[in-house]
């Protein structure tokens, strides 16, 4: 009989109305005869329960939405808290990858009603360069994320659209074909590390300016894009649409792809090397060597580097004492290596916020989180990424400022990772980054955002709580990302329990 | 999608029948309609859905070409005018051809068979099925209507208990079920109620037989309160019901169903009474000339076999291994059909359907498979418990997150006390984060594998069937192959005779295929430099020799792949200029049969569609004519030998479509290429990351449209950094999943440690030294086909590979299984594959849960590796 009690009171609740918006509101009011309404164990078969709870939960949403606005008032002693700390989740980065299709639509219908009911804010939309102007230039296909707006807007969810401007190589979303032709005959539109290597995975930053797509500057190309985005999505920019990130860089990250390959967790890394070996990069190094009367300087990057993999004091550059990064010929190259990024995510911002400015939507950008080493006085692997960060400079500043000059906002990844689970001698202290980063945002009063590292760090979830809770609360924090591990047994139930520590708190700070 | 289909009926073997007569296979002739499988009867009928050849192939983005229509299925009960007797409408808005197929129960009956209703109660139109159930069409109450309905009208002052129906869709042969069983309305108080009952408030399931696993129907139905008289107090409607006071109820519930996606082949079998034979009717819709390919198998193994005569009109003898049967156009309508007659103790018929445009129409891409013996079949045996454990775990998942959900609820309880509405509110909620969760996951899950061309529907199917899945790049899925030779040999010059008297030591070893060496003349002696590509005379033995060594191996169970180098071929001439490259035999072409780009043997076709193996004259395959000569070539193989199947040399020198046209020609049972390339090494040392070394692999696969698996290079060159340089953790890529392409496309990777090449006596990349066993404790127990080494299986390895080969196959672990990686650290690495075997290599400690829900215990143990299974 149980089975239809259960029925009848989820009719009476479409009838009544009642509904509480998402679980939040439901936690903490009930007691122990809960229970009495467990399922007979293997009684009732997989699908049934399926079938019963999906009908009822389609009824349930529909009601609940539609009463959302009296909720919001009902519950208004809650909202100001809850609505301090806005929890997103990534949706997978391929949910789009022919331009015209939602793949697994289903899964990711299924997903956002659970994430509405779970209390989730929104979703990031992960919107790829090389999936929507893949073919030629200035021919963009956005249907395939129109219907993925549709259903967020559906599911009554906010959405964060992170334009990306970059490559991705798992799963596999190349550059825009057309640019990646380009790129075979002029391989110098790609980042080059010392060895020749090229990185296919962004444009180097060095040709923002120059007319190497076509007879369009990349800059140009980028912009024709956001406004191409704004127009087509006006009707969801500012309602459902409330977050922007503008792609700058590998991985949309604000920095040099001084590693090729993405870092295994668990290992230490490498120090990663300088990306300044295209021909514009050099020229322009040539230029600035030049300009500062060291012409000689400005043939090429530090002689004395070592190679991605290889740690710090394995060769001259970044030795912990007397190594050249300490040196008037360091300071002369790191300066401008790490001006150079500045400039560049300047340049990306200030379109950008030109762009959307006027919308009702907040625009961010991604400082990564280049935390090896960092305990170490040279902090290489901010060097080789391009932040002039050592322990007596504060490369951050730069960095902060220009964020507070767009009126953008930094999200910060890695913010599950934690000191005590980096690898032995690693000399790696995220944690202290972290900090260090926010302070300096703070000073400048540029809003951070959080973000955790999608590979799933270990003891992540608490880790994430900790910074969100903390001395310097997150306005906004967006999990990644949905997909098979995100729903596993091995994660759902974790991640339930961690919005519930939310809930936690957010109730007894009521009481 | 096809297989989900079957599969949904495999799983509901009773669903349809509540007879009490035990004979239905007439029934299902005289209405031609889709059956599950009767596990209580020796006669079976299948039918099966199939999406056109054409379709499947680019199954990348099923959600978009299905046509999905809503409608409603309404069920009222209401008094007619006199007060006196009442009326069971049922309806349905969709369009189709609606058909009721329902009986009544008796006060007094015991169980849940059916009856037929007494005449008066039968609509016009009824046709009585048997003594137990009527079919009524369902019919629009007038031209204008959008909707279907049939009117029952009854007194309820008879001994009627129960009225039971379930809705056919005879367009599509989709049934439609309540909670996966017949649609109940009680017209007495029913105590034993059984869950299905209509008309007391419950939920509503839906169950259609071309859709399962909430994959096609989409269900939104609750009974619709606002619609319903009574709908705001069971008890007092049961209350009612025990008084015997009929209620009035409305009910309604949507539907959606698919249409306009594929065609239905159904297949139904009787036995023939007079003859005590089988005849098995099938009928398709599919348009135009249909022609079944079709044989019979006498065993689990699925071997096609000619039946004895007669055979249908229009029948002809392919190849001496099937036959071809047009199927004659029904009267009726646009379908096609035949009769087949067989023998009662055929096995199984096996068929594939050829169209018009000369596509071939399979299941997946396997045969069609109809089990014929036994009272039980194997299918349906096997269908149920796969699906009982996947209820069990999806239970114990749901549990799971369910109660840490409750936990947070109860650990707060304290706080307040909420109105019992809320409570329920929140408990609705809760099960519903619950079950969306799950269903997420399972899609996801299912399409894990990030290359575009994954067959999503393959790992779904994985769980669920595994057993019968027959494709020339996997086979069975449960093989084992036996690498038959090394590099020396051809040495003796008898090795055909030689191996034939180890056939059956190898067998019972476990393999399941053996890979031959190449049986052509050749100017090396290992053979890999072939010349006439018809003289099967070479230093293995002679043709008769290996005709015979062929035949004992099947005698022993053993497919035989035979070694076919298709990249390149010696000439027996000089052109004008004196190059080699003017062939002679049967195949003889001349210089435009060799490709331009080696400037050594000055070939007149075209560029390379891969890369170029320098030894001899590489063979265009661009080239019409050389492509029909090939195919012709392994079709006299297959025809002559009795090959299998084909391990294929060096595919890395031609384009892998053309791969595929070969397989298509010649239906390999099972097929596997040699891409051998190297992997990615930075400043010496080879990188964690070999996704790019594994994905040349996979386009290649894809290239040959999954006809073909190909060796896991990638896979053993991690290995070998694992183990020869301890560094265990190379064994997880970054998602978790083994690095190689059993990572990605298990069905389709053959692992293997060590062949002629990279060891032997020429050792041109040798596994590392000591360290075999490891490596065999990996692969035999992982996804993928596992292929074991001749020189590995006949030295002192062999008691211990055979005792993983056995866990393997004691196991059932096939080349689709789960494998969850629980430790990849610097010394050691753990694994476990399908929740029923743990493995661990490395020299690092590592035992399995004791506290998890499996009990294990440990099967094998070895240098530096361990094997448990659940006791």
């Amino acid at each position: 009989m149980e089975v239809s009690v259960m029925s009848s009171s989820q009719a009476k609740i479409c009838k009544t109305e009642l509904g509480c918006r998402d679980l939040r509101s439901c936690f903490g009011k009930t007691n122990d005869q809960n229970r009495t309404f467990s399922r007979k164990p293997n009684t009732v078969s997989f699908d049934s329960q399926i079938s019963r709870l999906r009908k009822a939960g389609l009824r349930f949403t529909v009601k609940a939405a539609d009463s959302e606005p009296i909720l919001e008032a009902k519950s208004s002693t809650s909202s100001k808290s809850l609505d301090r700390s806005r929890l997103f989740v990534g949706l997978p980065l391929d949910v789009v990858s022919d331009g015209t299709t939602v793949n697994q639509a289903r899964a990711i219908a299924a997903g956002l009603k659970a994430l509405k009911l779970l209390g989730v804010e929104g979703v990031e939309l992960p919107v790829w360069w090389g999936v929507v102007e893949n073919e030629e230039m200035g021919k963009y296909n956005w249907s395939g994320y129109l219907a993925v707006a549709e259903m967020v807007q559906k599911a009554g969810l906010k959405l964060h659209v992170s334009l990306c401007f970059h490559a991705s190589s798992e799963p596999k979303v190349p550059l825009p074909k057309w640019v990646m032709k380009i790129g075979e005959s002029q391989s110098s539109i790609f980042f080059t590390d010392r060895s020749g290597q090229h990185y296919q995975g962004c444009l180097s930053l060095a040709v923002d300016d120059l007319a190497v797509l076509d007879g369009k500057t990349p800059i140009l190309v980028y912009q024709d894009f956001c406004e191409n985005f704004k127009s087509i999505f006006s009707r969801f920019i500012g309602s459902t649409i409330t977050g922007i990130t503008m792609g700058l860089g590998p991985d949309g990250e604000l920095r040099y792809p001084s590693h090729h390959k993405p870092a295994k967790s668990g290992t230490i890394t490498g120090v990663g090397e300088f990306q300044c070996y295209d021909t514009n990069m050099l020229n322009l190094l040539k230029q600035y060597a030049e300009a500062k009367g060291n012409p000689l300087w400005g043939l090429g990057g530090p002689h004395d580097a070592p190679t991605y993999d290889q740690p710090p004091n394995s060769n001259n550059f970044f030795n912990e004492h007397g190594g050249s990064w300490e040196s008037t010929y360091g300071d002369f190259f790191l300066s401008w290596y790490s001006s150079e990024l500045v400039s560049h995510g300047n340049r990306l911002l200030s379109l950008a916020s030109s762009i959307f400015g006027d919308s009702k939507v907040d625009v961010y950008g991604k400082v990564p989180l280049m935390h090896s080493w960092y305990k170490t006085r040279a902090h290489p692997s901010e060097l080789t990424a391009g932040f002039y960060n050592t322990a007596s400079r504060d490369g951050y500043e730069a960095v902060a400022e220009i964020f507070a000059r767009n009126s953008c906002k930094i999200i910060l990844p890695g913010m599950d990772l934690s000191d005590e689970h980096q690898p032995h001698d690693s000399f790696s202290s995220p944690e202290l980054l972290l900090a260090q980063i926010q302070t300096t945002c703070n000073k400048h009063k540029v809003e951070v955002a959080g973000q955790n590292l999608a590979s799933g760090a270990p003891g992540g979830l608490e880790q994430i709580k900790k910074n969100m809770l903390g001395e310097n609360p997150i306005d906004l924090f967006t999990y990644q990302r949905m997909g098979a591990h995100f729903f596993s047994p091995e994660h759902f139930p974790s991640f339930t329990k961690f919005i519930r520590t939310f809930t936690c708190r957010q109730l007894s700070k009521r009481n | 999608m096809a297989a989900v289909t079957v599969d949904s009926l495999i799983q509901n073997p009773t669903l349809l029948f509540r007879s009490k007569s035990k004979v239905f296979a007439e029934t299902v002739l005289a209405h031609w309609s889709v059956l599950g499988i009767g596990s209580f009867s020796s006669l079976g009928a299948l039918a099966l859905w199939l999406q056109d050849q054409a379709s499947a192939r680019r199954r990348l983005f099923p959600s978009n070409r299905i046509e999905k229509v809503e409608g409603k299925i309404f069920i009222r009960l209401d008094q007619s005018k006199n007060q006196q007797d009442w009326q069971l409408t049922v309806g349905c808005s969709l369009p189709g051809k609606w058909i009721l197929h329902w009986g009544v129960s008796y006060i007094g009956d015991s169980g849940s068979e059916w009856d037929q209703p007494p005449k008066n109660m039968r609509p016009p139109g009824s046709i009585p099925i048997r003594d137990y159930a009527i079919d009524t069409p369902l019919n629009k109450p007038s031209k204008g209507d959008m909707f279907h309905e049939v009117k029952i009208d009854f007194n309820p002052s008879n001994e009627i208990a129960a009225i039971h129906f379930v809705l056919k869709d005879e367009e599509t042969g989709a049934w439609y079920q309540h909670r996966g069983r017949d649609f109940k309305v009680p017209l007495v108080d029913y105590l034993e109620d059984d869950g299905n009952t209509v008309g007391a408030k419950r939920g509503f399931g839906v169950w259609s037989g071309a859709l399962h696993q909430f994959s096609n129907v989409l269900l939104k139905a609750e009974a619709s309160p606002a619609d319903s008289p009574n709908n705001n107090n069971n008890e007092s409607k049961d209350s009612k019901n025990k008084n015997r006071h009929l209620e009035g109820f409305y009910e309604e519930l949507s539907i959606v169903k698919e249409v306009s996606v594929g065609n239905l082949v159904s297949v139904a079998v009787r036995k023939s009474l007079e003859t005590s034979k089988l005849v098995l009717h099938l009928e398709t819709d599919v348009p135009g000339n249909v022609v079944v390919h079709w044989g019979i198998c006498r065993d689990d193994a699925k071997r096609w076999e000619i039946p004895a005569a007669p055979y249908p009109p229009e029948t002809t003898l392919f190849k001496n291994k099937a036959l071809r049967t047009l199927l004659q156009p029904k009267a009726t309508g646009n379908r096609s059909g035949a009769l087949f007659t067989l023998d009662e103790e055929v096995f199984g018929f096996l068929f594939v359907l050829k169209l018009d445009d000369n596509t071939w129409l399979k299941f997946e891409e396997n045969d069609f498979y109809v089990p014929l013996s036994g009272a039980s079949s194997v299918l349906g045996q096997h269908g149920q418990s796969e699906s009982t454990s996947e209820e069990i775990s999806s239970n114990s998942y749901t549990d799971g997150i369910i109660n840490e959900i409750r936990n947070l609820v109860s650990g707060l309880s304290s706080e307040k006390t909420q109105k019992t509405q809320t409570k329920e509110a929140q408990e609705s909620i809760l099960q519903e984060i619950e079950q969306l969760a799950a269903e997420a996951y399972s899609i996801f899950r299912s399409s894990i594998a990030t290359f575009p061309e994954e067959d999503v529907a393959e790992t779904d199917t994985d769980t669920t069937k595994p057993t019968v899945k027959i494709s020339s790049g996997t086979g069975s899925g449960f093989e084992i192959l036996c690498q038959g030779f090394n590099w020396e040999s051809h040495k003796s010059g008898r090795w055909y005779m030689e191996l034939q008297e180890k056939a059956s030591e190898i067998s019972s070893l476990g393999f399941t295929v053996i890979w031959l060496p190449p049986p052509t003349e050749s100017v090396s002696p290992e053979g890999y430099m072939p010349k006439d590509l018809y003289n099967l005379n070479s230093r293995y033995g002679t043709i008769d020799e290996l005709k015979e060594l062929v035949k004992s191996l099947h005698k022993v169970g053993l497919k035989v792949l035979g070694d076919v180098v298709l990249n390149h071929r010696c000439a027996h001439f000089k052109n004008q200029n004196g190059i080699w490259n003017i062939f002679g035999g049967r195949l003889n072409w001349d210089d435009r049969a060799v490709v331009a780009d080696d400037p050594h043997f000055q070939g007149r076709g075209n560029k390379s569609s891969g890369d170029n193996f320098h030894a001899a004259p590489n063979i265009d395959h661009s080239q019409e004519f050389v492509r029909k000569d090939l195919k012709e070539w392994l079709g006299w193989l297959r025809e002559e030998i009795g090959y299998d199947g084909w391990r294929l040399d060096f595919v890395r020198g031609f384009w892998g479509g053309y791969v595929k046209d070969y397989l298509d020609a010649s239906e390999p049972y099972f097929a596997v290429g040699e891409y051998w390339d190297s992997l990615s090494y930075t400043y010496g040392e080879m990188d964690h990351n070999q996704d790019a070394h594994r994905q040349r692999i996979i386009d290649w696969i894809n290239a040959t449209n999954g006809t073909a698996g190909a060796f896991d290079v990638t896979t053993k060159g991690i290995l070998h950094s694992a183990l020869e340089r301890c560094e265990y953790w190379r064994l997880s890529d970054q998602k978790g999943k083994p690095p190689g392409v059993v990572g990605w496309w298990p069905s389709r990777a053959v692992t293997f440690i060590e062949n002629h090449d990279t060891g032997s006596t020429q050792g041109h990349w040798r596994f590392p030294g000591g360290k075999e066993m490891q490596g065999y404790a990996y692969i035999l127990t992982h996804p993928g086909t596992p292929a074991v080494f001749y020189d590995h299986i006949f030295s002192h390895y062999r008691s211990e590979i055979a005792a993983l080969i056995s866990i393997r196959n004691r196991n059932q672990i096939h080349c689709r299984s789960m494998v969850k990686i629980v430790k990849a650290e610097r010394d050691v690495y753990a694994a476990i594959i399908d929740e029923k075997v743990v493995m661990k290599i490395g020299p690092g400690y590592y035992e399995p849960p004791s506290d998890g829900p499996q009990r294990w215990s440990v099967a094998l143990e070895g240098k530096d590796y361990k094997v448990w299974e659940t006791s």
